[in-house]
């Protein structure tokens, strides 16, 4: 067995099987948990549910602190829509899905994915860069630098590949399928999660202000 | 048009009852208990706690956080100092320890590369979710995940109690109210020696301890041991609004040191007599004095079942907004710009936004908003009971003048709060900062435009209107 059929074979697999039931595991692990009640009168009788605006809502910083928070949610986004264009928007990406789930869908010309590449990694870095020059304002540990590790490795690696660099092109390739095997099996551990937790957070706050009539 | 002042004074002026308190809260420091548990026993009393008080939300907030570090745009404490340990994000850290050790979905994993909590840990914590946390909400505003950091600090706050390591000046006046169920001495003998003194002085009536009345009122200690204008001017409102009202002896303190120090016990029991004592008269409202953390202790108190109490609750400037809104307050007009401080409990954390400015709009005062206000208002920096430590000094002041900046903007010569803990840190800053700005009272405002008329500052009958 080739690095590159290990890498195409067992070790994507198993760390989407990591994956799945890591994910299922700590969303399970938290969510079974008894719910707090709070037994006072809401403000309005129906004015909870409003709270569940805020899921969509703090997609985006109020205009309070639209200025204070302009680097983070250009880069932020900047980031998640490039690296949502590379995963769903590449050919060989594409085939890997299609190969999994049967679906497909028409791939994007190499230079937009490259391009989105390059931008998901820019992004990345200028991130990284403001949390490593302003320590005190993120109070960073080790689990967030290994994240970002992680997160940038398949976007270096695959830009390699897709480029010809470093070292021949099937290793590379190996590699880079080896590092999106190590991203997705650290994903239900670290602070990659705040995929899933958003949208209760959100909720659960959402809900918390809306039962005093206040909307954040 | 008639500007803002009091005409006759029989109590003294609010900076001359700020120095009074100033000089009790230095006493306060000696009065408190020292440790009497042994240090393991502490520890695992706070551990406890917390594993007690952590529901699904408490572990989806904590599992949340990404350390994006933008709720440092939102602290007061942070943005004033500077200094990282104030961030909100770190205001979690222990807790979220705890909650990975102990009840989290990889606690297996998490043992292994953390340490225990010890009783060191627990000591640093005490500045974080004391002194430098107001419990203000406003990180939550700029929170992309939507943290509620505020009521993670307070669990916080509930495992420092059981680790007997609540600061000095809240912990002597948690020992006072719960053992004596006094605060800073205002008992009901105080209540009815203010009450007579405000007849005999005054000349106005205020109601004690009436078998049946449709509105209750409540009281502070801060204006029974300090304030007596605030009761004056209370009574002086209801009065005037001719509704059928009365203060119960044995249920008239807003102040709840259970709930300022994490005490979940001693909120409750404080709680008990007030609501026992509406129920007995048959009121169809509560309504709770100028103190901000009162409205949460009641209004919003989590363990009591609100929807099946008999009486409304409402907040002082609530309720006097109401009374606006519907015209039974004729008020004469305010002279001046003014602009209005939300307080943290009753305004992003208690939702009255409307009514007071509502009660302002109808002296047809000059209202200028802050830059930031409402939902999004900047902590005065002295609630959730800093105003009372004095280790927080450098704290309070740094942070209150992004507060003065605040209304300094607005180009206003006053500035108005509807709470008694806001209004004494306001006066602090106001007067160790020469700022030349007026610090005024709402319901002390309100009686101060009260449109006079025979029925005013007599003994009036009761109307029995409901409120």
């Amino acid at each position: 067995m080739t690095l590159l059929d290990f890498a195409r074979g067992p070790a994507i697999h198993w760390s989407l099987i990591i994956m799945v039931t890591g994910i299922i595991w700590r969303l399970l692990g938290v969510l079974v948990l008894t719910r707090g009640a709070d037994l006072s009168r809401p403000r309005d009788a129906f004015g909870n549910f409003k709270g569940y605006r805020t899921v969509f809502s703090r997609a985006w910083p109020s205009g309070e602190f639209r200025t204070t928070t302009r680097y983070q949610t250009a880069m932020a986004y900047g980031f998640h829509l490039a690296t949502l264009v590379v995963v769903i928007g590449i050919v060989p990406h594409i085939e890997f899905i299609t190969s999994l789930t049967g679906a497909s869908w028409p791939g994007l010309p190499n230079a937009f994915g490259v391009g989105a590449g390059i931008m998901a990694l820019a992004s990345l870095l200028a991130l990284v860069a403001r949390r490593v020059s302003k320590p005190g304002v993120y109070c960073s540990n080790w689990g967030d630098y290994f994240s970002w590790l992680v997160m940038a490795a398949p976007l270096v690696t695959g830009l390699m590949a897709f480029a010809h660099l470093g070292l021949r092109y099937e290793t590379m390739l190996a590699i880079h399928i080896l590092s999106a095997a190590l991203l997705f099996a650290w994903f239900p551990f670290g602070k990659l999660m705040h995929a899933f937790w958003f949208i209760f957070s959100r909720a659960q706050s959402g809900v918390v202000y809306a039962h005093k009539g206040v909307r954040i | 048009m008639s500007s803002i002042a009091a005409p006759k004074r029989i109590f003294p002026t609010f900076d001359q009852v700020f120095q009074g308190f100033a000089s009790q809260i230095g006493m306060l420091r000696e009065m408190a208990p020292p440790p009497s548990l042994p240090e393991s026993v502490r520890v695992r009393k706070a551990v406890a706690t917390l594993i007690a008080e952590t529901n699904a939300d408490e572990a989806v907030w904590l599992e949340s956080c990404i350390r994006c570090g933008q709720c440092t745009n939102a602290c007061h404490y942070f943005q004033a100092t500077g200094d990282t340990k104030y961030a909100p994000l770190r205001k979690m850290n222990l807790y979220r320890r705890v909650y990975q050790r102990e009840l989290g979905p990889l606690r297996w994993w998490y043992r292994l590369v953390t340490s225990p909590v010890k009783l060191s840990d627990l000591e640093a914590l005490q500045e974080l979710v004391y002194d430098s946390c107001s419990e203000c909400g406003r990180c939550t505003m700029v929170c992309p995940m939507g943290i509620d950091i505020a009521s993670l600090v307070h669990h916080q706050r509930s495992a420092l109690v059981a680790a007997e390591l609540v600061p000095p000046e809240l912990e002597a006046l948690r020992m006072e109210q719960k053992h004596r169920g006094t605060v800073f001495g205002a008992s009901a003998e105080v209540v009815r020696q203010l009450v007579d003194t405000i007849r005999e002085q005054a000349g106005i009536e205020i109601p004690l301890d009436r078998d049946r009345a449709e509105v209750m009122v409540l009281s502070s200690a801060v204006d029974l041991m300090g304030n007596g204008q605030g009761l004056l001017a209370t009574a002086k409102v209801m009065n005037h609004l001719g509704v059928d009202w009365t203060i119960c002896s044995d249920g008239f303190e807003s102040a709840n040191f259970g709930l300022l120090s994490g005490d979940m016990a001693l909120w409750r029991k404080q709680v008990g007599p007030i609501v026992a004592a509406a129920e007995r008269i048959g009121a169809k409202t509560l309504v709770i004095a100028e103190c901000g953390h009162a409205y949460p202790a009641l209004r919003w108190n989590p363990m009591l079942k609100g929807g099946e109490l008999p009486f409304e609750m409402m907040y002082m400037s609530e309720y006097l907004g109401r009374q606006a809104k519907a015209g039974r307050l004729r008020l004469t007009p305010i002279e001046g710009r003014l602009t209005y401080h939300d307080p943290c409990k009753t305004g992003r954390r208690g939702g009255a936004f409307e009514e007071p400015r509502a009660l302002l709009e109808a002296m047809h005062a000059d209202l200028v908003e802050m830059p930031a206000n409402r939902e999004f208002n900047w902590c005065c920096g002295g609630g959730a009971g800093i105003f009372l430590l004095e280790r927080a000094t450098r704290l309070r002041d740094e942070s209150f003048r992004i507060k003065m900046q605040q209304v300094d903007a607005t180009g206003a010569g006053t500035v108005v709060v509807s709470c008694a803990s806001c209004r004494l840190n306001f006066e602090a800053g106001r007067q160790k900062n020469h700022w030349d700005k007026r610090v005024e009272s709402l319901v002390e405002l309100v009686a101060d435009h009260l449109v006079d008329e025979p029925r005013t500052g007599s003994v009036m009958p009761i109307r029995g209107e409901a409120a």
